[in-house]
């Protein structure tokens, strides 16, 4: 059952092949076979799932309508709060923090009968390309127990991975949805900056904080994504526009390719780049996209600016951690940060109140933004040449763990992936192949503003051409 | 002892105002907007700063804020934002604030006040919306914080530099309060804090063109500690100066006991705040037709009232200022107005004869409804003298239930003399008494006349109608 897709696994359900029961029992049971050695979650949600499953199967049983999710076990990344459960964030500051309220995705998968799992592992706040900056453990790659799962939404990407379930949650600020998913053979979709409620995500950084799918096939993320892509009043940034399902046309697809800034690709990559290109048969343009070789340093200015304030509120005070060495306040403050927070965490907060100090903010903050502006016209110029931007999602497959120990060596992985959040577009990665070492390659595929229903529809086309088996073995 | 000078300097002070609008709910959550509830009550996920809470901005709060910046003649901004200001003290939710930086959403304004009887016009530099932040309560042992005020939308108001006086930032202070009261958009209770103001001061020699080093004085809960701490504060800076001691950038409070200002923190560097827009919400945009929506619906405001009492009511400015400053003064005034024509009097008696009657009471005006306009249509009418009113007023203040006419018609000491037979006998006897005044209106003293009317009036015990005195002494003493 594990290799069966979502909407798949709720249309068996409904016409009564499948028990939610049976699902869940399924899926716990897969779980306790593997999870020991992946290390995808930070809290299975046993009890609460099959609870929810019964009360599912009376429902099934009184005839009652079923939603587009029934019966379909979901996980989600352990920044999104479900109502009761501990939010941890990946981090030990948050290790007794019970989420006061659901997220507005919570919500959402609820009311269309999706099955709550579990919580993913994460790196700490979202911070990090390879889920070993989590305060608990480390996640493995399904592919290769050696390797990464890719991060930060890395938890996500291997329990979709390892067949644990057929969809998880997370959210991109400058990959951590598409990286992990390149990395683990899954699909992985950020939608348009605002498509999505970030009501009940913990921040990150505002502006570039995104929720989306990560799943086996691309029809099953355009399913949640038709669920989750709706206006939320909670959210200021959130788009009052519905979902804009794809219209069939008969144009063949224009795919931009910035040659230039695809330069300094590795080899096998970049055959397998080309080779992606073949198999889409659509046309190839040359895009101008060179300002992209600024995002990672503007991205590292902007999301440690807006983090360094995020994480402000968690200071010992109303909740989460606070040190027992603490006598005063400036104690409460001081140790409490120290203990609960991991060194990536706290080099994010520095950075981000040294860029917006005074007497550096114009040189660092303020200059970033101006760049930011400059990549979202780049993009756009490219949009008017193109239909789609296509990159590598990654630089290079999945790597050892502990093999990266340098942080700007680990903030290169995102160099594709860093600019669309940057510039608030939907992007899709879809697995492209493997390596000769039989690791999954992802082809990352970019779409104008508000063209997610597009952005999913391409990546479906190269799919069912490309026909893939990406089931790794456990 | 150095001789100190006090007015070769010229102080220079602006206010910070800082005004808690009165919405339904906060600025940017739904939780109510309520002073005096239990501690952690009014309180939701964004006014405890959780995880993955969200701010929402409450409309409402724009539009008082709009109000406010069409009422002080200030340009509303079409396009202004929020930014984070970062702090961390306890009390503030997400440890920085959300307030507006360099895009506030009225820009300029001037406030007409009355000063001494002469109208001055103050500037204001902007005014934005930022959310309050919540309270600590110290106990014994330890310190809890109660976040019912936390979000709670403000507008602070800021002045320019343009004050040289404590009672012109008084003047100033009390305008500012009297249109948002004006207005409803505040309770502006400086005693429950929904009118808070920090007042920058600092001193220069006369002629001086620079600014020298302000310091700013922080909780000042009246108008009358504001006007002796900014008075006590001058005081300090010109001896300071004057003894070659340096002034340093600092906030003071004002010790009423002392009536010192007190250092509480000494400012070394400005704060750095680390100010830059607030990514969770977006920008406010304003079209043109709803700020001109806003103004055409202002109600009347103090300055054109004033104006209105001064030209069509011809009231002393004085009397005009003192009943505008006050909204529930000029309200029950203008309801007042309705039964009694007579405007002069009526704010005479409002003004003084009552106010000063209740000051000790608890009583209010508001409880006597129409009772004081129509104990001013009954002098005015000839029913009874001024002086048989102030007995009656003394009446009113023990029974506010009974109103003039009843008692005038209970007690028959209130009935007037209006009899020439009544009245006659008491003057012949007045000028019996007085030879000498007699001798003087005589010589051409008319002062002498005022006096005999006086005697009467006061051996008649006030019942006397003044005009029939005036008509009959002039008769007998042509």
């Amino acid at each position: 059952m594990h290799d069966t897709s979502a909407h798949e696994l709720a249309d068996r359900f409904k016409k009564g092949e499948l028990s939610a029961v049976q699902i869940v029992e399924a899926c716990l049971k897969r779980i306790a076979l593997h999870e020991p050695k992946i290390g995808a979650f930070l809290k299975v949600l046993n009890e609460r799932a099959l609870r929810k499953a019964e009360e599912l199967d009376k429902k099934r049983k009184g005839g009652k309508p079923l939603g587009k999710l029934a019966g379909v076990p979901v996980a989600l990344k352990d920044n999104m709060h479900i109502k009761g459960e501990i939010t941890s964030c990946g981090s030990k500051f948050l290790s007794n923090y019970k989420a006061p309220f659901d997220a507005t995705v919570t919500r959402l998968l609820e009311e269309e009968d999706a099955i709550l799992i579990g919580k993913t592992n994460m790196d700490e706040f979202a911070m990090g390309s390879s889920t070993e900056n989590s305060a608990y453990h480390i996640t493995k790659n399904p592919w290769d127990l050696k390797c990464t799962p890719g991060g930060s939404s890395g938890g996500a990407g291997a329990a979709v991975a390892a067949g644990f379930c057929p969809i998880a949650l997370g959210s991109d600020t400058g990959g951590s949805i598409r990286q992990p998913a390149s990395f683990c053979g899954v699909i992985g979709f950020k939608p348009t900056y605002g498509r999505v409620s970030r009501y009940g995500l913990v921040a990150f950084a505002s502006s570039l904080d995104q929720i989306g799918p990560l799943t086996t096939n691309v029809q099953d993320a355009t399913l949640v994504m038709e669920i989750l892509g709706k206006h939320c009043e909670k959210d200021s940034t959130s788009l009052n526009l519905p979902w804009k399902p794809h219209k069939e046309d008969k144009k063949k697809l224009r795919i931009g390719v910035p040659k230039k800034f695809l330069e300094d690709l590795p080899d096998e990559t970049r055959e397998n780049f080309e080779d992606a290109l073949k198999i889409f048969g659509a046309q190839v343009v040359d895009v101008d996209l060179d300002i992209l070789k600024a995002s990672i340093a503007i991205y590292y200015i902007l999301s440690s600016a807006e983090a360094s304030t995020n994480l402000a509120r968690f200071d010992g005070v109303r909740y989460g951690m606070r040190s027992a060495r603490a006598t005063t306040l400036e104690e409460v403050y001081d140790f409490s940060k120290q203990e609960g927070f991991g060194p990536e965490v706290k080099q994010r907060i520095l950075l981000g109140t040294y860029v917006l100090s005074s007497g550096y903010q114009d040189a660092y903050y303020k200059k970033a933004q101006r760049v930011r502006t400059l990549v979202i016209e780049q993009f756009r110029k490219a949009f008017e040449i193109c239909d789609l931007v296509a990159m590598p999602t990654t630089p290079s497959p999945t790597f050892p763990l502990g093999s990266i120990a340098d942080p700007v060596q680990m903030y290169l992985q995102d160099i594709y992936t860093i600019c669309v959040n940057i510039a608030g577009l939907p992007a899709i990665s879809v697995p492209s192949g493997f390596s000769k070492e039989k690791k999954p390659f992802g082809l990352q595929l970019i779409g104008p503003l508000l063209k997610d229903a597009e952005v999913l529809h391409a990546a479906h086309l190269f799919e069912q051409k490309a026909n893939l088996k990406l089931s790794p073995q456990l | 002892m150095t001789d100190i000078r006090y007015e070769q300097w010229e102080p220079v002070i602006g206010l910070e105002i800082h005004i808690q609008l009165n919405t339904n709910s906060k600025l940017f959550a739904p939780s109510p907007n309520r002073f005096g509830d239990e501690p952690n009550t009014n309180i939701s996920e964004v006014c405890t700063g959780q995880p993955g809470s969200l701010p929402v901005l409450n409309k409402e709060a724009v539009k008082k804020a709009v109000q406010f910046g069409c009422a002080v003649g200030a340009r509303v901004a079409h396009f202004s934002k929020f930014d984070r200001k970062s702090y961390f003290y306890p009390d503030s939710p997400r440890n920085f604030q959300i307030t507006q930086f360099d895009k506030p959403i009225v820009i300029g304004g001037t406030i007409a006040c009355d000063v001494d009887g002469a109208i001055k016009h103050f500037q204001i530099n902007r005014a934005h919306l930022e959310d309050d932040a919540g309270m600590l309560k110290h106990f014994t042992n330890f310190a809890g914080v109660d976040y019912n005020r936390a979000g709670v939308p403000l507008i602070e108001v800021v002045s320019e530099p343009c004050m040289h006086a404590p009672k012109e930032a008084v003047a100033y202070a009390m305008a500012v309060k009297a249109i948002a009261e004006y207005l409803d958009i505040s309770d502006c209770n400086m005693e429950e804090g929904s009118l808070r103001i920090d007042a920058n001061v600092s001193v220069r020699l006369k002629g001086e063109k620079e600014l020298r080093t302000k310091v700013e004085i922080k909780n000042m809960n009246s108008f009358h500690n504001m006007e002796m701490a900014i008075e006590a504060e001058i005081r300090r800076q010109c001896r300071a100066y004057t003894l070659k001691e340096e002034i340093k950038k600092g906030t003071y409070r004002f010790d009423i006991d002392k009536k010192e200002t007190i250092l509480m923190r000494e400012k070394e560097d400005a704060d750095d705040y680390r100010y830059f827009p607030e990514p969770d919400l977006v920008p406010i945009v304003l079209t043109e037709a709803y700020i001109e929506e806003i103004k055409k619906s202002l109600p009347e405001l103090p300055e054109e009232r004033f104006k209105r009492y001064v030209t069509e009511l011809h009231l002393p400015a004085y009397s005009a200022n003192q009943l505008v400053i006050d909204k529930a003064l000029c309200n029950f005034f203008e309801e007042s107005l309705k039964i009694c024509p007579n405007a002069k009097s009526l704010c005479n008696w409002l003004t003084v004869e009552f106010a000063g009657k209740l000051k000790d009471t608890d009583k209010t005006l508001t409880d006597f409804g129409g009772n004081i306009a129509r104990l001013v249509n009954l002098i005015d009418n000839g029913t009874i003298t001024g002086r048989i009113a102030k007995d009656v007023a003394d009446e009113m203040i023990l029974h506010p239930d009974k109103n003039p006419e009843q008692i005038v018609a209970e007690n028959p000491d209130y009935r007037p003399m209006h009899d020439t037979s009544d009245i006659e006998p008491i003057i012949d006897q007045v000028l019996l008494e007085n030879p000498a005044s007699i001798a003087d209106f005589r010589a051409g003293k008319t002062k002498a006349f005022g006096f005999l009317v006086g005697q009467v009036m006061k051996h008649s015990r006030g019942k006397a109608s003044p005009s029939v005195v005036n008509d009959l002494l002039a008769k007998k003493l042509q």
